[in-house]
């Protein structure tokens, strides 16, 4: 699989979706981690991990961003051992108050074991952002599981 | 090599509740009515029963069979579409639900496939699918269904 896309209609207005995805304290209350930069095209950002080590699991560059609507980055591992892939947030009014988001994750060909991760961790991640935003539940759904494996 | 020629989509959603109730909520006419775009089910959910997806007017969108049934696990539809006579013409499609408790939420797995390459129905299914789910997420999470995405889709 070379490219994974999801999407999901979330009660909210594009600038709570962004900042759900863009500020730390927001995506370490639905995500476990969290995605730190400043968002300008050309710059770092890193997905670093919720538990106070700051430890990045993944980095990139911003390659477009045009807040509230869209962001592109790659997506790496730090330590470059594979092609980074690419991830695409889409962020689109459907209707009022309701929102089209729309991930995609592609140049994945290089990275199999990658892929296989993102398809099973967005529709985690993006069900558990859609709950937060619409009810303010922030418990993590996966983490329990995840501690147990 | 020769893989069989398909098309598949699927979708998995997590949803706040347990699997009874997220089972109760597809097999049963008044909830499907309320984030299904208005459309709604006839069917007992026994397995070699027929199934019908219905409109509000009467007209049958789809239908089929129940293939398979194991609540609240899993459901597996025999679907055909009774619409667009290009979606008839490609034949039966497979529609498997399988609910699982993932400890909080209960992981919701669509896999709508069908034996023909390039397939207009599951082309069509693709787009539907992410918002009668949204809706139905939010419909169990939040006690409202998205009656926007309804209304859009209606005009």
């Amino acid at each position: 699989m070379s490219q994974f896309v999801y999407v999901t209609y979330i009660y909210a207005t594009p600038q709570r979706v962004w900042d759900a995805i863009t500020k730390p304290e927001f995506a370490h209350r639905y995500w476990m981690h969290t995605n730190v930069s400043d968002w300008t095209p050309g710059s770092r950002w890193e997905h670093r991990h919720g538990d106070g080590s700051g430890k990045v699991l993944i980095d990139g560059e911003v390659l477009e961003s045009d807040p509230p609507s869209r962001l592109v980055m790659s997506w790496a591992r730090p330590d470059r051992s594979k092609e980074p892939s690419r991830v695409t947030f889409d962020i689109a009014d459907f209707s009022p108050g309701l929102v089209c988001l729309t991930v995609t994750h592609d140049r994945l060909e290089a990275d199999p074991a990658m892929a296989s991760s993102v398809a099973g961790g967005w529709p985690k991640v993006l069900s558990n952002l859609k709950s937060f935003l619409e009810t303010g539940a922030c418990e993590n759904i996966w983490l329990t599981r995840n501690k147990e494996g | 090599m020769t893989a069989m020629a398909s098309s598949a989509f699927v979708y998995v959603t997590y949803i706040r509740s347990n699997p009874e109730t997220v089972w109760q909520a597809l097999t049963t006419p008044e909830f499907q009515r309320r984030y299904w775009f208005g459309m709604h089910q006839e069917c007992d959910f026994r397995k070699g029963s027929p199934w019908k997806l219905v409109f509000e007017d009467g007209r049958v969108a789809d239908d089929g069979e129940v293939l398979e049934s194991d609540p609240p696990k899993r459901l597996v539809l025999r679907w055909r579409n009774r619409m667009r006579p290009e979606l008839t013409d490609e034949g039966d499609a497979r529609c498997e639900m399988t609910l699982a408790d993932e400890g909080g939420a209960t992981k919701l797995t669509i896999t709508h496939s069908i034996a023909l390459e390039h397939s207009k129905l599951i082309e069509a299914v693709s787009g539907g699918w992410p918002k009668i789910l949204s809706s139905l997420k939010s419909l169990i999470e939040t006690g409202e269904p998205m009656d926007s995405i309804y209304s859009r889709a209606k005009a």
